[in-house]
């Protein structure tokens, strides 16, 4: 069924005589978090639109969710019609299941111009074939106590560079005590935050570039960071929620969809906070980066695709709806004409006045968009234990990344950059 | 009711004492009880493991598989995450199960006592670890363990004791899951051998008793040697449970730091799930069979043997 | 009464003295036992941002009912509830009479097929069910079982655990009175389910507790079969409370300990099967 032979992926039928035709019938939706809370809502005005038409969200929890999609794509069936999949985990699926979607170039592909470039580039696959649209993103910037900065007497706009940074962690910690930033010790922490900062991520070309400049530029600083004392170890993400709110970090560099948890679990906080762009590598280089962000896709399996990609086309590229979904559960828009509305030019309340999403909506558009390949969970395993060395056991970072390199090289079978 | 542990393997079908026990009934009554569970398995079993036995044979490309007999097996031994994994399970295995099971005996024999009161009760609470829900167990246990403020970390600071990073440094992250293995299954094996127990009959404790041995030596002397099937069917069971060991590490530690916790079937799983490197995994998977297989054999071999003296 | 029956004599310095060190032993494995718990319990009666803090609280909070709600309110608490409650009564009751048969067939007869038998309960006991997922998900596909309950039941009704357990039961059990059964003029089944089967409680008690118990706890076959909400059995439904980036904590803790008493009625009921070993050790005689 899935895919017109030659492993290719097949078309929605119909697309242009349709464009004004009606859909009807049934779709299943999988999602999990707010993401499900914002598409059940918005289904009931789709439905009421488009009579005769039913739209199942299910929220099919977020801890577990690939481990269905990929049972689901492995055995050719059993899927729902539209799939929520986080963009950098797209090109994995799309390159070890290459006809497993449902190709949206002719429909979708003159959306092209209206999202962010980053997001557009995880959900068009070999051949420019666009397989799914972007839904939300995960522009970064750098959250601030702004008590412990002015304790510390730093101002937060003098930190241009990750120096600048580095320098007044120093300053905080002597004067306030705090710590500059927490890590996650089960992932990588803000590597590969760094890494598309300077625009590439564990791959380049399709090769092994966990060794390159850029590489050995960003393990460098999180080494300075832990030899400076400035870095406060947790464990998961009750471990860093709970960090943050105990105060005991100056600064979390981390994407938009942080300011939710913040409002969510620490409202006793408010005021606290501000956002600031992220330091560059240099004064006047790239100032924001990428974390999470997610897609929506309609596998082959999908016995009613028209539906599906309706709906998909629905939610994504209305303004008033993406405006909506920031508004009501914080889902940070990839589709740019949102970005322009006045609600994010608001002053909010929890950030002291600040125009905290304003902040976001101006580096969005200048996110670099880096490589997702199949083998990112690979490499991405290594990396934890490469970060973890470097961070905990006092490993050489140029002699790590260079070890980390040869590994995934042998396990990807991929050749190196240098 | 005297635990016969020993299984009658295929190969070895002559048990020693069986002689006029098995009737030779006709074929058709033994498949009445057999039966309901032979068609299970044959429907439910036979496909998805002869497909995966399949799939340790090849790789997948693109969506097009490939048969490369014995590669992924090969790969096996230059993969350091897969031999680190090997590492952590022999720990374990050595470690953690002898300290379980040991507590666990100690366990049955204290409920077994007929002046305790509340027998039920204390049965109830020590079995409570193995009843938890997995989500709960997770979440419990960072907390209790997490390294600034966590409970454990609280009460070893009073008495002026570290604080222990508990699951971010290696060597502890090893130790937490030791621990708290330890925690969930220690009741659930002291509840099979407390059953083992109650079926040696009075006659054997009063017997003991009789002949004038204290109760210490009662057990040291009498009844263990009696509850050995017993004490090697939890054995064998725990040491397929660590060799399968997922549920705890993974919600735990996902494996890590730095693969310190990483066991065989989390690895499995990672490459299969998560790496979509399905023929890896499998082989892997049977990697994993060949060991318990081995192994247990092994324990039956060493402490199976005496009972048949 | 099985227990270790030693003449009721009046305790001695030296006894007492031995029966603190039990009691005392016994009392901290159950503090141990049951510490988690307790701040599973205390954490359900605060906000999610409330445990957040560090350390976190030690005692109860107010917001308890507020939990409560929110857990029938996000994921129809009291439904998958009832759903989990369903699947593994059945799943129980099944596999348990599966098992023993199964078992007692291994334990009491000779018959074609048998190694075989033993080699696929040993392998299934062996492999790493991971592996068997994608598989056995097709075969569900292929017969459009996907979101239905007899795909979360069937597959795993065979159980291994169960047929060794049950087989080591009855292998002890005394031919003699199979044979006068039969004498009798006793059917097989007859004499399987009025004679036999009565004389294994402990046994069939304990597997009847693990076998719940795995149902009861089994999340990623639930989770991979199940598509509707409406259908989720607990640990499904309470697996949609951890976001992306958003966990509820406190109804997670509520919904485990919740979900956790129904086991906890399950083992009082049944551990007296353990204790009242009675014709388990009068066959032995």
């Amino acid at each position: 069924m899935g895919g017109a032979g030659g492993g290719g992926t097949r078309d929605i039928d119909g697309n242009k005589a349709d464009k004004k035709g009606k859909v009807s019938g049934k779709i299943t939706v999988w999602s999990w978090d707010v993401a499900a809370k914002a598409m059940k809502r918005l289904a009931r005005t789709f439905e009421q639109r488009h009579p005769g038409t039913t739209v199942d969200v299910v929220d099919i929890g977020y801890d577990n969710a690939y481990d269905k999609l990929t049972v689901g794509l492995r055995a050719g069936s059993g899927l729902a019609d539209v799939l929520t999949v986080e963009g950098d985990h797209m090109p994995r699926y799309t390159a070890n299941f290459p006809s497993a979607f449902y190709d949206l170039t002719n429909l979708g592909g003159r959306y092209g111009g209206d999202f962010d470039r980053a997001a557009w580039s995880t959900v068009t696959g070999r051949k420019s074939a666009v397989l799914a649209l972007p839904w939300d993103i995960g522009p970064c910037a750098l959250y601030y106590r702004t008590d412990h900065f002015r304790a510390a007497g730093v101002d937060p706009k003098s930190l241009l560079t990750w120096d600048d940074y580095v320098t007044a962690g120093v300053r905080i910690k002597k004067a306030t005590g705090h710590r500059l930033l927490i890590q996650d010790s089960t992932d990588a922490g803000i590597l590969p935050m760094l890494l598309q900062q300077q625009g590439q991520s564990y791959f380049k070309g399709g090769r092994v570039a966990v060794d390159t400049p850029e590489a050995v530029r960003a393990m460098t600083l999180m080494k300075t960071l832990h030899d400076k004392g400035l870095v406060d170890y947790e464990n998961g993400w009750d471990g860093f929620v709970t960090g943050t709110k105990e105060g005991k970090a100056a600064t979390t560099p981390t994407a938009a969809w942080w300011t939710g948890t913040l409002t969510d679990e620490m409202p006793e906080l408010k005021g606290r906070f501000g956002v600031t762009p992220l330091p560059g590598f240099t004064a006047d280089g790239t100032r924001t980066s990428n974390i999470g962000g997610s897609t929506l896709c309609v596998p082959a399996q999908s016995k009613n695709p028209r539906l599906a990609w309706a709906f998909i086309e629905f939610l994504l590229t209305s303004k008033a709806n993406q405006v909506s979904m920031l508004k009501h559960e914080g889902l940070f828009p990839a589709y740019l004409p949102a970005l322009d509305d006045p609600y994010l030019s608001a002053k909010q309340e929890y950030f002291g006045g600040q125009a905290a999403l304003d902040v976001f909506a101006r580096l969005a558009r200048n996110i670099p968009p880096v490589e997702y390949t199949k083998d990112d969970a690979k490499a991405s395993d290594i990396m934890i234990s490469t970060v973890n060395g470097v961070m905990l056991r006092g490993k050489d970072p140029r002699t790590a990344l260079d070890a980390a390199a040869r590994q995934i090289a042998a396990a990807t079978g991929r050749e190196r950059v240098k | 009711m005297a635990v016969d542990t020993t299984y009658d393997r295929p190969a070895a079908p002559a048990r020693a004492p069986a002689a006029p026990r098995r009737r030779r009934s006709p074929r058709r009554v033994a498949w009445i009880f057999a039966g309901p569970a032979a068609a299970l398995f044959a429907l439910f079993f036979a496909y998805p493991l002869g497909a995966s036995l399949l799939q340790s044979f090849t790789t997948e490309d693109a969506g097009a598989t490939r048969w490369v007999g014995l590669d992924q097996y090969r790969r096996m031994i230059h993969d350091p995450a897969f031999v680190e994994s090997l590492v952590n399970t022999g720990i374990i295995l050595v470690v953690q199960v002898p300290v379980m099971i040991g507590l666990a005996l100690v366990l049955a024999v204290l409920l077994n006592q007929s002046w305790l009161r509340l027998r039920g009760t204390w049965r109830a609470v020590h079995f409570l670890p193995a009843v938890t829900t997995l989500v709960a167990y997770a979440v419990v246990f960072q907390v209790l363990l997490k390294t600034d403020g966590g409970l454990v970390n609280q009460i070893l600071g009073a008495v002026g004791i570290g604080p222990v990073d508990w699951l971010n440094s290696p060597t502890w992250a090893r130790i937490s899951l030791i621990a708290s293995l330890t925690w969930r299954w220690t009741g659930y094996n002291a509840v099979i051998l407390l059953a083992g127990l109650q079926a040696i009959g009075n006659e054997q404790y009063e017997a003991a008793a009789i002949d004038g041995s204290g109760t210490l030596s009662t057990y040291a002397r009498v009844i263990l040697p009696q509850l050995r099937p017993v004490v090697l069917f939890c054995v064998v069971t725990s040491t397929i449970g660590t060799l399968q060991l997922f549920d705890e590490n993974y919600v735990l530690t996902r494996g890590g730091p730095d693969d310190a916790t990483l066991t065989p079937v989390v690895y499995l799983y990672k490459v299969g799930f998560q790496q979509l490197d399905f023929g890896y995994a499998a082989a892997i998977a049977w990697v994993v069979v060949a060991l318990i297989a081995a192994i247990s054999a092994l324990q039956y071999a060493a402490f199976g043997r005496e009972r048949r003296r | 009464m099985t227990a270790v029956q030693h003449a009721s004599v009046r305790a001695h310095p030296a006894r007492r003295l031995g029966r603190v060190a039990v009691w005392l032993f016994l009392a901290c494995g159950a503090v141990v036992s049951l510490v988690p718990f307790l701040w599973m319990a205390i954490a359900a009666t605060h906000s999610t941002s409330d445990l957040f803090h560090s350390p976190p609280p030690f005692l109860p909070g107010g917001r308890l009912l507020d939990n409560l709600a929110r857990l029938q309110d996000t994921i129809g608490f009291g439904r998958v509830l009832l759903n989990s409650l369903g699947i593994a009564v059945v799943h129980t009751a099944l596999s348990s009479l599966i098992s023993a048969m199964c078992g007692y067939g291994l334990a009491k007869y000779r018959f074609r097929g048998r190694g075989l038998l033993l080699g696929a309960v040993l392998a299934t006991m062996m492999i790493p069910f991971q592996v068997l997922l994608v598989p056995l998900f097709q075969m569900m596909a292929s017969v459009g079982w996907i979101d239905s309950y007899q795909a979360v039941i069937l597959p795993f009704l065979a159980n291994s655990f169960g047929i060794l357990l049950m087989r080591q039961g009855f292998v002890d059990f005394p031919d003699e009175i199979l044979e006068s059964a039969r004498i009798d003029g006793s059917g097989e089944l007859r004499t399987f389910y009025q004679v036999v089967l009565p004389c294994v409680r402990p046994q069939l008690g304990a597997l009847v507790i693990f076998t719940f118990m795995t149902q009861w706890n089994s999340f990623i076959w639930p989770l991979l079969m199940l598509n509707s909400e409406d259908k989720y059995t607990v640990p499904v439904a309470l697996n949609t409370l951890t976001g992306l980036s958003r966990v509820d904590y406190s109804g997670l803790m509520l919904g485990s300990l919740l979900a956790t008493l129904p086991l906890m009625a399950l083992f009082l009921l049944f551990q007296r099967q353990f204790v009242a070993g009675l014709l388990g050790g009068a066959v032995k005689g």
